[in-house]
């Protein structure tokens, strides 16, 4: 806890003091000391799994924190519910709106107040009267557009007088109009002297409305201070990683592109989620697609693996048209996707580790009995090559740590013989050893011929394995990167929408 | 006018509107079925249901399920009735009998909540035990000879039409509604089954509200039981087995959504009138009335179906909206290669 050159805590709206907090193994928050004075904007950005939205919840009483103290007013608080922290004038308006569907959006306003209906009613009108806003009081509120809702749950938070407003990212879809009318709202509340914690991907926003700006970072807060004492340049800064020692050393030879055709080429592809993506992937080639949450990367890998409606464009693999064809159709073509979230959508977690490997490879193995010695072999095989730690095929998948159950993921993935991989997130909440060895495998995949489309948050992973990288910004690439270009600054710079070509070597 | 359009376009309307078709179909076929007589004897033997149907409502719109309200309809009509063929006044029997239906559903709303049980099964097995109960209570026997005063009671009608029974529902019912509707107390049970986090994200005692939709269903059910035992007269083992689902699909065909959130105690009651006529509809069909149970399955699951296709609709039209909203709106900032 460091108290010097923090300001008295009695000054301060809310101050935070050496906030910590775990999640089972994983560690979020390490340590967090952050103040808000009346009428300050203070935005908070970082990458994906900083810790942003775990604090702004400690805040607002969803998560309890492990470790340190809230102070509002100088006066220590104990936030144990969502509750306690309305009473005091807390308001977090949360990313996906939190609306009641099958209400009007007055009662969704309303809800919760003890005041009378005629009386609120009034003040709404009041309110979105001096915004200029304009939404139907009795529309139920699962025919809002998604803009629509989030202003109808900003309104909830003024309405309710709070002191203190959390913002996560209000215009990831929220359109310009909108967007300019939020901000002239934030100038209001500052005039008002409420305070904002605000919480974006775009450092642009940063400073049109932030009087204040905290950079976190694997869960510590890396940089902050007044607004007008950074520059772009600074804050970009900020998001990286101090002088990484990046194991270059095993990056693999540069790809010889002259003989090589495309296995993969998506064409003008628009979906839910991304638009107009352009891209091609070549045998051997590993090529990384960055950017951050929400970007649009899921989407857009689960679209081409037919899990999605494809709206246009064209994604051909190996010379024929496979745009919008079935998930089943998409693998015996040769490409295979392992999911970002292997608990929900990767793992049959109470089989043993033998059968989850083999599972995929079933159809190819087997006519209607299965044929167990191939499938005993195959997992055999997996287990010794990717370095599986397992007591036993007969081990229980559920029972096996993150990394090796990304192993198995990936392993299954293989034993199909795809021409195309495609990795969602393969690292995420998976230690170091086991990292490595994930980036071995992965480097065996190029080596045979494998073409690999790499979708990470993690940028010191692309930039250590890419051959070639592309950014998606808000649903459409926005950069592309050959391989000399692919640095942290670049990445960076890119994803949250403020690469300049000349700005960064 | 305004009012009236709303009238309109609630979906109480529609059940309403299926209520009024069913008894012009039968009447067109046997029109003795639209005999005044014969539609107040409808109407008033609709009683137990209907009392099942509101009590279950509050819990069906917090996005739970009971189906023990069978057994604690049972329970309390066995308790009750051995008190008062033991000669106690029959306001003793009717608080033995709510006390039966509290606790029923504060044991029901702690495994759901503090537990965190899946409802289905918790209340499931409740049922299994209250039934139980029930044999226990009774050696297996019938319980008779209660008084004729207390019998008489649910003949009893005023203008030799409408029973007091019926009329005394309706009344409990509208109040209940207007409890549902107007306080504050009761939106937070549509806000709870609407979105669970947005309302303990803005103050709502999640917990405790589920908790209270449990023992409004037993205590709803009690009552059921109490004139279960006037009706009818005499109390077996397996008194009130299987009105549980005749009061989901009541529910459900009175416009409440399984998943929570939608529908009024108004809507349960037009549902629970249209169950409890299905038999006698058999009758003046000249069907079997041993077809009642299927027929209601079958309108039960139909309901469900139709009602989920349509939110699943919903659902994804608002994820696609969403990432949709996230993309540029105009082509810009493309690649440099």
């Amino acid at each position: 806890m460091q108290v010097i050159g923090e300001p008295p805590i009695s000054e301060t709206m809310i101050s935070l003091r050496g906030i910590c907090k775990c999640f089972s193994s994983n560690i979020v928050l390490k340590g967090i000391d952050l103040d808000i004075r009346r009428g300050e904007v203070v935005a908070l950005i970082g990458g994906n799994g900083a810790g942003k939205s775990t604090l702004m919840k400690i805040i607002m009483g969803i998560y309890q924190q492990d470790k340190g103290d809230i102070y509002l007013n100088g006066e220590k608080v104990n936030m144990v519910k969502p509750s306690v922290a309305l009473i005091h004038g807390i308001y977090l308006v949360p990313q996906e709106p939190m609306l009641f569907p099958n209400m009007t959006v007055e009662e969704n306003i309303t809800i919760g107040f003890p005041n009378k209906k005629s009386e609120l009613h009034t003040r709404i009108v009041a309110i979105m009267d001096q915004l200029g806003w304009k939404i139907k009081l009795d529309r139920k509120a699962n025919t809002l557009s998604i803009a629509e809702q989030q202003l109808v749950e900003i309104l909830r938070g003024l309405l309710r007088d709070s002191k203190i407003l959390i913002l996560d990212e209000p215009t990831s879809s929220l359109t310009f109009n909108e967007v300019e009318s939020l901000f002239k709202l934030i100038e209001d509340l500052k005039k008002k002297g409420i305070c904002i914690f605000y919480i974006t991907h775009r450092l642009s926003e940063v400073f049109e409305i932030a009087t204040h700006v905290a950079i976190m970072r694997d869960g510590m807060i890396t940089l902050k201070g007044p607004v007008s004492d950074f520059t772009k340049d600074d804050l970009v800064k900020g998001l990286l990683p101090p002088e990484t020692k990046m194991k270059t050393s095993e990056k693999s030879e540069a790809l010889d592109y002259t003989n090589l055709k495309p296995i993969l080429q998506v064409q003008n592809f628009t979906g839910y989620g991304f638009r107009d993506i352009n891209l091609e992937v070549y045998p051997g080639e590993i090529l990384g697609v960055a950017g951050v949450v929400g970007a649009g990367r899921t989407e857009f890998a689960t679209t081409i693996f037919g899990m999605d409606d494809v709206k246009s464009g064209h994604v051909i693999m190996d010379g024929e048209d496979i745009t919008g064809a079935s998930t089943r159709t998409v693998l015996d073509k040769g490409i295979n996707y392992v999911p970002e979230d292997r608990y929900q959508n990767g793992i049959f977690k109470i089989g043993d580790v033998g059968s989850n490997l083999s599972s995929a490879f079933l159809r190819k193995s087997s006519k209607f009995f299965l044929n167990f010695k191939s499938e005993k072999q195959l997992a055999d095989d997996y287990i010794k090559n990717f370095r599986i730690k397992v007591t036993g095929q007969n081990q229980v998948m559920g029972s096996l740590s993150g990394g090796n159950q990304q192993k198995v993921v990936i392993a299954r993935a293989l034993s199909t013989l795809p021409k195309v991989v495609i990795l969602d997130e393969p690292t995420r909440g998976i230690d170091a050893g086991a990292r490595g060895d994930v980036y071995t495998i992965i480097n065996q995949l190029k080596k045979q011929g494998v073409a690999v489309l790499l979708i990470s948050s993690d940028f010191e992973e692309i930039v250590e394995l890419s051959d070639r990288a592309v950014i998606m910004y808000q649903g459409s690439i926005n950069q592309s990167f050959i391989r000399e270009q692919i640095n942290l600054d670049n990445l960076t710079a890119a994803s949250f929408g403020v690469y300049e070509e000349d700005g960064n070597e | 006018m305004k009012t009236l359009k709303r009238i309109f376009k609630a979906r109480e309307i529609s059940s309403l509107t299926f209520l009024i078709i069913m008894f012009l179909v039968v009447g067109a076929v046997n029109p003795a079925f639209l005999q005044i007589r014969n539609l107040f004897l409808t109407f008033n033997g609709s009683v137990v249901f209907v009392l099942l149907a509101v009590g279950i409502s509050f819990v069906i719109i917090t996005g739970e399920i009971d189906v023990s309200i069978g057994a604690t309809l049972g329970l309390a009509a066995a308790v009750s009735a051995t008190l008062l063929r033991g000669g106690s006044p029959w306001i003793v029997a009717l608080i033995a009998a709510i006390l039966v239906g509290i606790g029923v559903g504060l044991i029901n709303g702690i495994g759901v909540t503090v537990l965190r049980v899946p409802s289905i099964i918790m209340t499931l097995g409740v049922n299994g035990i209250v039934r139980g109960a029930i044999y226990v209570y009774t050696n297996g026997k019938w319980v008779e000879n209660i008084p004729f005063e207390f019998k008489a009671l649910s003949q009893a009608s005023i203008f030799k039409t409408v029973t007091y029974f019926f009329f005394c529902t309706i009344l409990f019912m509208l109040l209940v509604h207007f409890i549902l509707t107007k306080t504050r107390q009761g939106r937070h049970f549509a806000a709870v089954g609407d979105n669970m986090q947005g309302a303990n994200l803005i103050g709502i005692p999640v917990d405790k509200t589920k908790v209270i939709a449990y023992i409004v269903s037993g205590i709803f059910a009690a009552i059921a039981g109490i004139v279960y035992v006037s009706r009818v007269g005499f109390v077996t083992p397996t008194a009130g087995n299987g009105y549980e689902m005749k009061a989901i699909a009541a529910c459900v065909l009175g416009g409440i959504s399984l998943a929570g959130g939608v529908g009024t105690v108004v809507g349960a009651t037009i549902g629970a009138i249209i169950m409890a006529s299905i038999s006698r509809v058999l009758v003046f069909l000249q069907f079997s009335s041993d077809y009642d149970n299927t027929i209601t399955g079958i309108l039960l699951i139909v309901i469900v179906v139709a009602d989920s296709l349509i939110q699943r609709r919903i659902c994804e039209k608002a994820r696609r909206e969403r990432l949709s909203a996230r993309t540029l709106s105009e082509v810009g900032g493309k690649g440099d290669e």
